[in-house]
């Protein structure tokens, strides 16, 4: 196998806000094969959206302190101008976010707005852009395309759109894509149409998809490897295979216990984890997740874990991991 | 759970619709179901099928165009304006985003006291302890919390608060609209314990409106699945789960996807997106999307039966079903 696609080594992303320095990535790394898919999971301020938004380079450059590598295809992406880094986007790596109503324009066509990162990103003339802009949006599989390539964005239903993101993102080819909670906000059935088109386009074009959400349900059914976050770190890495009966960190047991199943009794008892992530605007010391881990000791309070391994197929930061090595 | 006793509330052939003439949408066309003391009835459906709009309408937030919600005896709807305000108090709702549904700039216990402060139930210390106490069964801290202002609490706080505001008047049924779809997995199962605990001490019954399937089956007794507008099945929530009637509630089913991998059921996909409620097919709803649809789906709208004790199905060729 090649040397990866994506590799980030000991990542910092650190605000400066008002109320002092928030540390929202801690020491990240990991690396992206090519075609391979991971997933990048955690809670609300885990800092995996951040991370993403790292990984892109779309870090300001005022306000936020960076540190570490994040390697793309041999081009380092940290700490660099974003008009050093404008020739990537797009044609090595593209983004889809949450909310496809806020990353179209809205008073543009969609047409005009897929065919425009394709003048911009690979030079097409207009013609040729709006042909191949056409092309794409049969592709992402929008009915009549013909009609919708002069529809506004607010003229299409929130799966439409999305699909219209992804059209938009894909057009110049990108080698890796990473989709922030491309899912979130729509419904089951429309989440599994948009999950399958990101399946059959990954595969027939090569691509390599990170997949940040919250959804333990969708990286586990949609991913080769996961990522575990929590308040701004990697707790725990394993392949998608081993997440649901060889998790090793407490944090990802607690996170499976407390989802509710479908095939769930009626009135299931869900455990719940107690309090709430930690304030990073305050000092940490120790593991995280301490204060609200089951297992904690003082260890726990005192040292914080690093990855480590013991033979499994889990990379786990706990000193008290769950289960027995598989 | 056996249906032994006459219902606290029944709806019957609620609708509502907004605009007029012809940019008229009929949000509910027209739907019926009864809630049992100490059940809850989850209602589950697509975004726009309007489950938000029925739960609304119930509380007589939007006019209902048509039909009944009968509290007990008393229809809330023929009831005149002031009398039916009092009523409603037995009825109260918990909203979606519940950061906003608290106003940012009062204090967590005056935003508890409104319902109390509103219709005069007690004062003075009563009222503090009263206060105090809800915030204690919410799981807030009083002599902490009680004098920070709404704007300091994260999303699931805000919801334990709105839980509290929500009980001040002792409810009888709760209505639950999405309640937990904006927290977190894990604040999400606080919440959903939360509720499980108070439905049981209060004795509450709850309409608990939710487009995630998973968490409906574990906090409701039975379910009620609609589609633009209709109701296309109800029955007890493990049984509908287990053996769906409804082409649309088994292809809803069949799009949820479980934590465990190997668990890896046939995935049948739901085509398309629904229609637009303000042109609605013929016939069944349904049936632009529906694999098993006919002729007579385009020509006759099935009749809502009972095709087994306790399960109801809106549909010409049932699922799992033989004559």
């Amino acid at each position: 196998m090649n040397s990866p696609l994506l590799v980030v080594s000991n990542l910092h992303t650190t605000f400066e806000t008002p109320r002092g320095l928030l540390p929202a990535v801690r020491g990240v790394s990991f690396s992206v094969a090519e075609n391979q898919t991971v997933g990048i999971v955690g809670e609300s301020g885990s800092g995996k959206t951040v991370l993403a938004r790292t990984i892109m380079g779309l870090q300001p450059i005022r306000g936020v302190k960076l540190s570490g590598s994040v390697l793309l295809n041999g081009n380092e992406i940290v700490n660099r101008p974003h008009d050093e880094l404008r020739h990537l986007w797009g044609s090595e790596v593209a983004m889809i976010f949450q909310d496809p109503m806020t990353s179209l324009n809205p008073v543009r066509r969609i047409g005009d707005q897929i065919a425009e990162s394709l003048q911009v990103g690979i030079g097409l003339k207009r013609k040729e852009a709006r042909a191949r802009a056409l092309e794409l949006l049969v592709q992402v599989g929008i009915p009549s395309p013909e009609d919708r390539f002069n529809a506004y964005p607010s003229q299409l239903s929130g799966g439409m759109r999305q699909r219209v993101v992804i059209a938009s993102a894909l057009s110049c080819n990108p080698k890796l894509v990473l989709a922030d909670e491309p899912t979130t906000g729509l419904d089951v059935t429309i989440q599994a149409q948009i999950l399958d088109l990101l399946d059959q386009l990954k595969i027939e074009r090569k691509m390599s998809t990170i997949l940040v959400t919250h959804d333990l349900g969708v990286v586990a059914t949609r991913t080769d490897h996961i990522y575990v976050m929590y308040a701004g770190r990697i707790v725990e890495s394993l392949p998608t295979a081993d997440l649901h009966a060889h998790h090793r960190h407490p944090y990802t047991a607690a996170l499976l216990n407390s989802t509710p199943r479908i095939e769930n009794k009626s009135h299931t008892r869900l455990t719940a984890i107690p309090g709430s992530p930690p304030n990073l605007l305050k000092p940490l010391t120790g593991c995280a997740f301490a204060a609200r881990c089951s297992f904690a000791t003082d260890l726990c309070r005192n040292q914080t874990p690093e990855l480590r391994n013991d033979g499994g197929a889990s990379e786990f930061a706990c000193f008290n991991p769950v289960g027995v090595n598989a | 759970m056996t249906i032994q006793s006459n219902p606290i509330l029944s709806v019957q052939d609620l609708q509502v619709t907004f605009g007029r003439g012809k940019k008229a949408v009929q949000a509910v066309a027209g739907i019926s179901f009864d809630i049992y003391p100490g059940e809850t009835l989850g209602l589950v459906g697509e975004s726009g099928c309007g489950k938000s709009t029925t739960g609304r309408a119930i509380m007589q937030i939007e006019k209902p165009s048509g039909g009944h919600v009968k509290l007990g005896d008393i229809d809330l709807i023929s009831t005149a304006p002031k009398e039916a305000r009092r009523l409603r108090t037995r009825l109260q709702m918990i909203f979606q985003d519940p950061i906003s549904s608290l106003n940012p700039r009062r204090k967590v216990r005056d935003i508890v006291a409104e319902p109390l402060d509103y219709w005069k139930v007690v004062t003075g210390d009563e009222r503090a302890a009263r206060v105090d106490d809800l915030l204690r069964k919410v799981g807030i801290d009083p002599t902490v919390f009680g004098h920070r202002y709404a704007r300091q609490f994260s999303g699931g706080q805000c919801q334990r608060i709105s839980i509290a505001r929500a009980l001040a008047m002792n409810p009888e049924v709760l209505i639950c609209d999405e309640v937990v779809s904006a927290l977190d997995v894990s604040v999400q199962a606080q919440i959903l314990n939360l509720l499980e605990d108070l439905k049981a001490e209060y004795g509450l019954s709850l309409l608990f409106i939710a487009h995630d399937l998973a968490v409906v089956k574990n906090i409701a007794d039975r379910v009620a699945v609609m589609y633009l507008g209709k109701i296309v099945e109800i029955g007890s929530s493990d049984a509908l789960y287990e053996s769906p009637h409804h082409p649309y509630t088994d292809l809803l089913l069949s799009a949820v996807v479980d934590i465990d991998p190997s668990k890896k059921h046939e995935r049948k996909v739901l085509q398309g997106e629904p229609p637009s409620p303000s042109n609605p097919p013929s016939g069944c709803r349904f049936r632009t999307r529906c694999p098993f649809a006919t002729e007579l789906c385009a020509s006759a709208e099935p009749e809502m039966s009972e095709i087994a004790p306790g399960r109801f199905v809106a549909c010409h060729y049932p699922l799992n079903f033989t004559k």
